[in-house]
């Protein structure tokens, strides 16, 4: 077994109302920046044990579906790296 | 009365503990002013309130946004000019986020918003707050999601030695002790100080009456605007 | 070719719109029809049978039909008040979910141009594994919403069952306060007005099977299914709020509505129908937050956080500043002429045009039953004379339903806003005005157990229970919102058992001279053939003498004497938790309405000179019985110093330690005062019992030919941590 890190970003779904980055681009506005637009998610990192760097990806996938994000208005995307 | 005394109460979108801090303020004679958070300056004051609330909604952070409004740059000069300035709950939050005041406010361990009554002590006697000894218990309300006071690692005995820290949860009787500590603040701290700047968890404003369950906080506010004392029912 | 199936009507309805409107509607149209003639907006099924409510009342400024009831508190403030239910959408994302039901029933307030002082909620969850899970992530989203948006949460009540497993109930009451003879609502918007929307841009939020609609028949390209869950923002919540009481303050605008469910198609019908005029809606004027919306989709997105106003045109520019002011977007959508008509437009192109008498008014309705359910199986065996066991305190104070709620109320903001003298802490809220003002006593109660088997009784045991609380508090009754929660109303049994249930609270209203002033149903709560319980949620505002001290609700020393007020003749432990525990849950047991109503006389008689008659605090009978409601007065003292020896008859049993009879209360009365208690059946005509006395050593004991003891601090464990296990 190989020890991974697995990167998730977990963001909400496109139309879906996100009142945070919202506020957050009115203030940067107000303080004079061009922002268009703001859209606030999460950074995961998770170590995992698996044989291949495949299999941990899949192992991402699963636990992005299943607890990281909410299915319901979330989106998740994974990325693997070795884990030194 | 002091009727003469004139506290500016700073009003962000999303302030929800504006009318409550103006409600204390009046109660206690002082005339309250309400400045709006897009004001470049500040009238002539004698204290400001950055009173509780989630301004911005506390979204990004708590305070975060908030410390970021115009009015700030004129807060942050008046206090460097000798102005007291207190802050309450989401009011500490924003002086910290500022850089008013040291350390910062974390979420709660137990990832949940809590509400309560909670005795306080002052920790350290201060010229901000005439009359109001050390070792006195306040039992004043508690009412945030992140209240959890951290610093910077080797900052806190600094602090303690200047006398900085300002009001510790505690018991009844004003022990220390892991139990009496709402938010898993390092040190139990409520509040801090520095100079004329101050900051607080709780929420004096709501302990104005003995029929909403304390007047503690009558005392607290009249000591802070100098009436110690003296101040009139 | 969008069909009337697509939008959710049947072919019946389909034909009385053809009939109504002389023609077939095109798509859009049918769009609007099948949100308006839905259950949820139309209250097809229940609205016979709500109009046979009591609305009329002496303190009532304004019953059913607008966004919520109001009654007059004081000469100078009136209250308005409603529970919403939000079921659904919290079982499908229980934060946003919850959150949004907070949102959505405040602005219901905000739109009647009260100032909201107070929520409520009214919890029920299943009792399998997601239960708790879900009541974690609606209770956070119930305090997300109120604590940011800065009201307090005062009261509520919380109760378990297996029948809400795949159907949690979210209720939330809500109060606000207007000044006397301040007239806001929907239904003075006069023609030459403009129709401002203000708020949250519109997206495809909430647009439910519409969505799905809208890609099949309108050209969406997405494959997936568009999310539709509604996000709640409180922030922009708290500034719509503000800038909406500050334009009705100023009596700039002549209608308010708030967007709810069926979004803009029913705020602006709705409006339309009220105000007895016509609107014209120009649907390129929306604001919209995503791209490419169709008509379709922005007459019924159900973004939260948006508002409806009406302003003359004088008015705008004053309405317009206040907006901008408030960083609260906003655009003027259309205007208001004379008519009778919602007019969909996009610029010069006409989209639709529908008579609000038929879009509002035409939905054919469910006729009344008089074929209420009735109990018609194997009548439950009676539970027998049954000797107290030690046993049963534990697991009754420690049943889900009857225990500590201090982990849930502690994660909502209760004090804020100055006006919270009594909070959730206690069985009932008492609520500060101002100075030399009556203050409010709100009072929630969803006794969900009681109406499981004969849904009469349980309603009029809700109302009563409700009654009970305030009374207590000497308060008087201005007006009953209820939450009605049911099953599938196509279906026999649940539409007979909701009809009862609304004749019981009906005929309790009635009998106890409260009126109805409002209300919500929610019907389809039935998963795999599986219907909850009916169950009414039924919420009190009542006139509180003299707020700034209540009535105590704990004995204040040992050697009061221990009194129950119109004790049941007959206790039945029907519907109890003890029979639940016992495994005989029963049937709740019609109560005799004519000697609560006469308690509740001597007691707001009474508790206006307690004083005089040695009366020191108060507590009323609820869920867990006579049992449950003196150990509370003991247990939630601090210290617990203070027990109680009750002494009763021979052969008293469980029976009436356990009934949860509504309309009983327990006093505790100076020694002193004995004479009086000992007679006043005689002078006032109401039935004292005296059973103890509360004494200086921290234990509960009950004689009833032998003695049991059961120690505060095994009690205490229980209420806080349920179970008898934990204890002995």
């Amino acid at each position: 077994m190989t020890q991974f890190r697995l990167t998730f970003l977990v963001g909400l779904k496109e139309g879906i109302l996100d009142p945070a980055g919202q506020a957050t681009r009115n203030v940067l506005q107000n303080m004079g920046y061009q922002a268009d637009d703001v859209r606030i998610g999460k950074w995961i990192q998770v170590v995992v044990s698996a044989k291949t760097e495949d299999q941990a990806l899949t192992i991402g996938q699963e636990i992005g579906q299943r607890l990281l994000s909410n299915p319901v208005m979330e989106y998740f995307e994974v990325t693997v790296q070795a884990y030194e | 009365m002091n009727n003469d005394l004139s506290v500016g109460i700073v009003v962000f979108p999303g302030s929800n503990c504006d009318h409550d801090t103006i409600a204390a303020i009046s109660s206690l004679g002082a005339k309250p002013v309400v400045l709006d958070y897009r004001l470049h300056s500040l009238p002539v004051l004698d204290r400001v309130i950055l009173p509780g609330g989630f301004s911005y909604g506390d979204y990004l952070r708590s305070g975060a946004l908030a410390a970021a409004a115009p009015i700030m740059d004129a807060v942050e000069q008046a206090a460097a000019d000798g102005l007291p300035v207190l802050g309450i709950c989401n009011g500490f939050q924003i002086l910290c986020e500022r850089g008013l005041l040291p350390g910062t406010l974390l979420p709660n361990p137990s990832g949940e918003f809590i509400c309560q009554w909670q005795a306080v002590r002052v920790a350290s006697e201060s010229p901000l707050f005439t009359g109001l000894d050390q070792g006195r218990v306040l039992r004043l309300p508690i009412a945030h999601h992140e209240g959890s006071y951290r610093v910077a690692q080797g900052q806190l005995a600094e602090l303690f030695e200047r006398g900085q820290i300002f009001l510790q949860y505690s018991d009844a009787e004003g022990q220390l002790h892991g139990l009496t500590n709402p938010n898993g603040s390092v040190a139990n701290i409520a509040g801090v100080q520095n100079r004329n700047v101050v900051g607080l968890m709780p929420h004096p404003e709501r302990a104005m009456a003995a029929y909403l369950g304390s007047r503690d906080g009558w005392d607290l506010l009249a000591s802070w605007l100098g009436m110690g004392e003296n101040a009139v029912c | 070719m969008l069909t009337y199936q697509d939008v959710g009507l049947s072919a019946r309805e389909d034909q009385e719109i053809v009939r109504l409107l002389g023609r077939r509607p095109n798509e859009l149209e049918l769009g609007l029809f099948g949100a308006l003639w839905s259950e949820h907006c139309s209250y097809k099924s229940s609205k016979n049978l709500l109009a046979q409510l009591p609305h009329q009342g002496q303190f009532v400024v304004q019953g059913p039909g607008g966004n919520a009831g109001v009654v007059q508190l004081s000469a100078d403030w009136d209250i308005a008040f409603k529970i919403e239910s939000h079921n659904h959408p919290s079982f499908v994302e229980p934060l946003q979910g919850a959150a949004t039901g907070v949102g959505g029933i405040l602005r219901d307030i905000v739109a009647m141009g009260a100032r909201p002082i107070a929520i409520a909620d009214i919890l029920k969850f299943g009792t399998d594994e997601k239960a708790p899970g879900l009541l974690h992530r609606v209770v956070e989203g119930i305090g997300a919403y109120g604590n940011a948006i800065g009201i307090p949460n005062v009261t509520g009540s919380l109760g378990f069952s297996a029948v809400y497993d795949a159907n949690p109930l979210v209720n939330v009451l809500a109060v606000g306060m207007r000044r006397h003879g301040l007239h806001v609502g929907a239904d003075g918007a006069r023609p030459e007005s403009v129709l401002i929307l203000i708020g949250q841009g519109t997206g495809r939020d909430g647009i439910h099977g519409a969505s799905l609609l809208a890609s099949q028949d309108f050209g969406a390209e997405t494959e997936e299914m568009r999310p539709t869950v509604q996000v709640g923002d409180p922030f922009m919540g708290k500034l719509l709020m503000e800038a909406t009481l500050a334009i009705v303050d100023q009596g700039l605008a002549d209608a308010v509505q708030d967007l709810g469910a069926a979004g803009l198609t029913s705020s602006t019908a709705e409006l339309a129908y009220a105000s007895s005029v016509g609107v014209v809606v120009d649907v390129s004027k929306v604001i919209c937050r995503e791209q490419n919306m169709n008509p379709y989709e922005i007459m019924l997105s159900e973004t939260q956080e948006r508002m409806l106003l009406s302003v003359p045109k004088k008015n705008l520019a004053a309405v317009l500043e206040i907006l901008t002011w408030y960083e609260v977007p906003y655009a003027e959508i259309g205007r208001v002429v004379a008519g009778d008509f919602l007019r969909v437009v996009a610029e010069s192109q006409v989209l639709a045009e529908l008579p609000t008498s038929v879009l509002v008014g035409g939905c054919p309705r469910l006729p009344v039953t008089h074929d209420v359910w009735i109990w018609d199986g194997d009548q439950p065996a009676a539970l027998e004379k049954t000797r107290l066991e030690l046993t049963w305190g534990y697991q009754v104070i420690g049943h889900p339903d009857c225990r500590d709620r201090s982990s849930v109320y502690q994660r909502y903001d209760s004090m804020i806003g100055l006006r919270t003298v009594w909070g959730p802490e206690h069985d009932v809220a008492v609520m500060h005005i101002e100075k030399g003002s009556p203050g409010l006593c709100v009072a929630v109660t969803a006794p969900a157990r009681w109406a499981a088997l004969d849904s009469y009784a349980g309603g009029i045991g809700a109302v009563a229970a409700a009654l009970s609380l305030v009374a207590t508090q000497g308060a008087v009754p201005l007006g009953i919102t209820d939450g009605i929660n049911a099953g599938n109303p196509e279906k026999s049994e649940p539409h007979r058992k909701m009809a009862a249930l609304i004749q019981g609270i009906g005929k309790a209203a009635e009998i106890f001279e409260v009126p109805v002033t409002g209300g919500n149903v929610s019907l389809h709560n039935e998963t795999e053939g599986q219907a909850i319980w009916p169950t009414a949620a039924i919420g009190v505002v009542a006139r509180h003498p003299n707020p700034e001290q209540p009535i105590a609700d704990a004995p204040p020393y040992a050697g009061t004497r221990i009194l129950v007020l119109n004790p049941p003749g007959k206790p039945d432990l029907g519907g109890s938790v003890l029979a639940e525990i016992l495994g005989h849950p029963g049937s709740y047991p019609v109560l005799d309405v004519g000697a609560i109503q006469h308690s509740l006389h001597f007691l707001a008689e009474i508790i206006s000179q307690a004083k005089n008659v040695g009366l020191l605090a108060c507590r009323a009978v609820g869920i867990g019985g006579l049992f449950v409601a003196v150990a509370k007065s003991l247990i939630t003292k601090t210290p617990m110093a203070l027990g109680a020896h009750l002494v009763l008859a021979e052969d008293a049993d469980a029976r009436f330690v356990f009934n949860e009879m509504a309309g009983q209360w327990v006093l505790f009365v100076e020694p002193d005062f004995k004479p009086f208690w000992d007679q006043v059946f005689e002078t006032h005509g109401v039935s004292v019992i005296d059973i103890g006395l509360v004494t200086d050593s921290p234990e509960l004991m009950i004689t009833a030919g032998r003695a049991i003891t059961w120690p505060l601090i095994d009690l205490w464990r229980a209420y806080r941590k349920g179970g008898v296990r934990d204890v002995r």
